[in-house]
């Protein structure tokens, strides 16, 4: 085990791969400060970048633009008032009224450390947890696989923004939809009307690069000839004083903690964590006032949990394979393209390459120091790009990225496809991330599913059997029965109590 | 990858163009090869072994192409039905799945009559392995459980159409025995279900499993080989317990149906000039690839006798397995 981490150390070292984290940092900065570019979006589009590249790098690519464009959002939030990715959110609240104090340079400054060191926590987090549970790897077969795909549905309710009932639908096409092609147990073709090309079933990547980004590019092109954008100069300095950072440490790592907590959950991401860690910093403040005129705690808070929930939406995808969040959905798409099946196994028969990953992890967030505190100012200009650019630059990689993952045209209209489809979910209030969940998860529990019958015999008995699979299905029945009205109830009935006390 | 290759082949061609004469191949400066699986899968790891050595052999530059899908079917359909048959296109041709495929499903219509069947590679040997805490020491022990229990005893294969399928089929045909076939996706996944102890067994692929076995993790049972193996000396082969199970998962070259007289004769003398080749079988030996170099009219054969032998086994099972 101690011999792989150091193989993926040695890997990331390479000058190849820290010129990569570096750039990837760098563009991660560009993209996470345009508003309405989300990190998620920027890991599908940049994804097909990395085909040609060997695993390492281009894993060490896409882990440093996640981090990067964790902290970019920041960028726009403070200075246009429109936060750059969703999980930046939070951070507009204290963030700009302090850039019209003209303290955005010391906003920006403090939002790069704390992202730094939330960032560069996780990853030590990620490093020490997820081989804990890689121990767990071989006892994970296709029983206990199955329990991890129903768990991983569950997910779906949570994932959905707004409704529970669009989110179910959605995550119900999704597993639709992976049933397209043959059928693994007997090789039978299904909904494929014939067409060779749809035999392997959907690639989910082309789905993935459909969904997120051309209705983006679409809506984008619809406000194109909204207000023009007005972004607050930066006329102090960057860094903050050492007394400050000391002042923050303690709320930073409260939010460091929060951060890789919900990353860890599956289907939550950057977006809940910061409001969470920003609530939390309010209620141990001494001084709750301040907060939303400009309180550097409350810029401090969201941006340490943002970075954090990287490392921490890494660990369940790492060592079970199940995506922490929709961006790391995509890192596992990146797996697959490399021919990296994702599961159990990603720490043990793919271990060089995941613990490059890791390391990648921890890497970029020192590199994001650096190329925060030299570009930072530079992404001022970054904000002011047209949309109609920004759209049809995305639209090209979109169509690029599709053919370049099987060398198909065929897949470059199913993901225009997908992108209209995807066009319409957006207006219809549905989310497209528990849809591309379906799709990942979908083929797993199928086939999990019936290679457990044939060594049960045909009998489901066999599920309880095992008692990892008997937990994370309990797990799963828990968290469908918490949305349900039975649970609110017995939450009603306890909130009395727990007040008295 | 194929920016890569490009520019690498690119780079080779100005360095050969100072480099000594040779053998020119005569339907074409460059050939492209269809690959049915990604980048960096077996088929690549085929062409990554024998393509340098053929550039030398031909002259000629090789362009990988990737089509991935419908386990290679896609490739081979384009290499049948869409290729110009001038001796500029060839694909690499995996089997049993080259021929699985069609038989096995109605909508894929090539059929290895389309094709111009070069040289036979390499062949990884079917094995059986079991957990090495399992009770089964040898294959006697396995199949007298079967005995025991029919259709109880757990086996994993890679897939439904692959060699290892068909080679549980196989061996079930001869015994009279039954066992439960579980598919897996690929043969790693199948292997990885055997060291959990999820199945009784695993019908393999040497290359795929050797590591386990060197660690002591799986333990070899029996091969799909004529002879036994030279790195697997105590271990025997199926032949040896009167079972004639012959079976491993080929990777050679194909070309279009019809290519000129010219370009065939000179690809399959290009093969034939490997079998002599000390630096290539060196090569393949460091990694881990058994040679069975078959050329012309011997892997046409060989697909043929495949063929009929995998119609017939589909013919008897299909109705089984799409219950």
């Amino acid at each position: 085990m101690d011999n792989l981490v150091l193989v993926g150390l040695t890997n990331v070292m390479s000058f190849t791969n820290i010129a990569l984290i570096l750039g990837g940092t760098l563009l991660g900065l560009f993209v996470g400060a345009m508003p309405g570019l989300s990190a998620t979006m920027a890991l599908a589009l940049l994804l097909p970048l990395t085909f040609g590249m060997d695993p390492a790098s281009g894993l060490s690519m896409l882990a440093s633009l996640y981090v990067g464009a964790s902290y970019g959002g920041s960028i726009a939030a403070i200075l246009l008032k429109t936060p750059g990715t969703p999980s930046a959110a939070a951070t507009v609240l204290d963030g700009f009224p302090l850039s019209q104090q003209g303290q955005a340079g010391r906003a920006l400054g403090v939002s790069l450390f704390a992202s730094f060191i939330g960032g560069l926590l996780s990853g030590i987090a990620l490093l020490t947890a997820a081989p804990l549970l890689g121990v767990l790897v071989l006892k994970f077969g296709p029983i206990e696989l199955f329990a991890i795909a129903v768990l991983g549905i569950t997910i779906i309710g949570s994932l959905s923004q707004g409704s529970v009932i669009s989110g179910l639908l959605s995550g119900t096409l999704g597993l639709l939809l992976s049933t397209v092609g043959m059928d693994l147990i007997t090789g039978t073709p299904r909904m494929t009307f014939d067409v060779i090309n749809l035999f392997s079933g959907i690639e989910f990547t082309v789905a993935l690069i459909g969904l997120f980004s051309i209705p983006q590019a679409l809506i984008l092109i619809e406000n194109a000839h909204g207000a023009q954008k007005v972004a607050s100069k930066i006329t102090d300095r960057l860094i903050p004083p050492l007394t400050e950072i000391r002042r923050l440490l303690p709320n930073i790592f409260r939010s460091s903690g929060i951060g890789i907590i919900t990353g860890l959950i599956p289907g939550t991401g950057g977006d809940t964590a910061s409001w969470f860690a920003y609530n939390e910093a309010k209620r141990f403040a001494k001084d709750k006032s301040r907060f939303g005129k400009g309180d550097i705690a409350g810029v401090a808070a969201p941006e340490a949990a943002n970075n954090a929930v990287v490392g921490g939406a890494l660990i369940p995808t790492i060592a079970l394979g199940i995506p922490g969040s929709s961006s790391t959905a995509i890192l596992l798409g990146a797996l697959m393209v490399q021919g990296i099946l994702p599961g159990p196994n990603l720490l043990t028969d793919y271990g060089d390459v995941t613990y490059t990953l890791i390391w990648a992890v921890i890497f970029a967030n020192i590199g994001l120091l650096l190329v925060g505190l030299l570009f930072t100012r530079l992404c001022v200009s970054v904000t002011r790009v047209p949309d109609s650019f920004v759209a049809c630059s995305i639209i090209t990689l979109c169509v690029i990225g599709a053919f370049a993952i099987n060398n198909s045209l065929f897949e470059v209209g199913l993901m225009l496809g997908f992108g209209l489809f995807g066009y319409w979910m957006n207006k219809a209030g549905v989310s497209p991330a528990p849809m591309v969940i379906g799709l990942i998860l979908g083929p797993v529990m199928e086939t999990s599913y019936q290679q457990s019958m044939l060594i049960g015999q045909g009998n489901l008995s066999i599920f309880l059997t095992s008692p990892i699979a008997v937990v994370l299905l309990c797990i799963a029945a828990l968290s469908v029965l918490q949305a349900t009205p039975f649970f609110r109830w017995v939450r009603a009935a306890m909130r009395p109590r727990t007040q008295t006390e | 990858m194929q920016i890569r290759s490009i520019y690498t082949a690119s780079l080779l061609s100005a360095l050969m163009l100072s480099g000594a004469a040779q053998a020119e191949y005569s339907a074409a400066d460059e050939i492209k090869v269809l690959q049915g699986f990604k980048a960096g899968g077996g088929s690549d790891t085929l062409a990554q072994l024998t393509q340098p050595f053929l550039r030398e052999l031909l002259g000629v530059e090789f362009i990988n192409e990737y089509i991935p899908g419908a386990t290679g079917a896609i490739a081979w359909t384009r290499l049948t039905q869409q290729s110009p048959n001038d001796g500029s296109v060839v694909s690499i041709t995996n089997t049993p799945m080259l021929m699985t495929n069609y038989i096995m499903n109605d909508a894929i219509n090539y059929s290895i009559d389309e094709l111009t069947p070069i040289a036979n590679v390499v062949t990884d040997p079917g094995i059986i392995v079991v957990p090495e805490d399992s009770p089964y020491q040898t294959v006697e022990d396995l199949l007298a459980a079967a005995e025991e229990r029919p259709g109880q005893i757990t086996v994993a294969n890679s897939g439904v159409g692959g060699d290892d399928f068909f080679s549980t089929i196989m061996i079930e045909k001869a015994t009279g025995l039954s066992f439960q076939k579980v598919p897996f996706q690929g043969d790693g996944p199948s292997a990885t279900a055997a060291l959990g102890s999820k199945v009784d067994a695993s019908f393999n692929n040497l290359g795929n499993v050797f590591g386990h076995i060197q660690s002591g993790s799986l333990r070899p049972l029996a091969v799909f080989t004529r002879e036994r193996l030279d790195i697997l000396p105590d271990v025997p082969t199926m032949l040896e317990k009167d079972i004639d199970v012959v079976a491993g998962s080929s990777r050679g070259y194909s070309a279009p149906a019809d290519i000129p007289d010219e370009a065939r004769d000179e690809l399959i003398a290009a093969f034939e000039a490997l079998k002599e080749n000390d630096e290539f079988q060196k090569t393949a030996e460091e990694r881990a690839m058994v040679l069975d170099i078959q050329t012309g009219d011997d892997y046409g054969q060989m697909m043929q006798e495949m063929e009929g032998q995998f119609e017939e086994i589909w013919a008897d099972v299909k109705d089984e397995v799409n219950e």
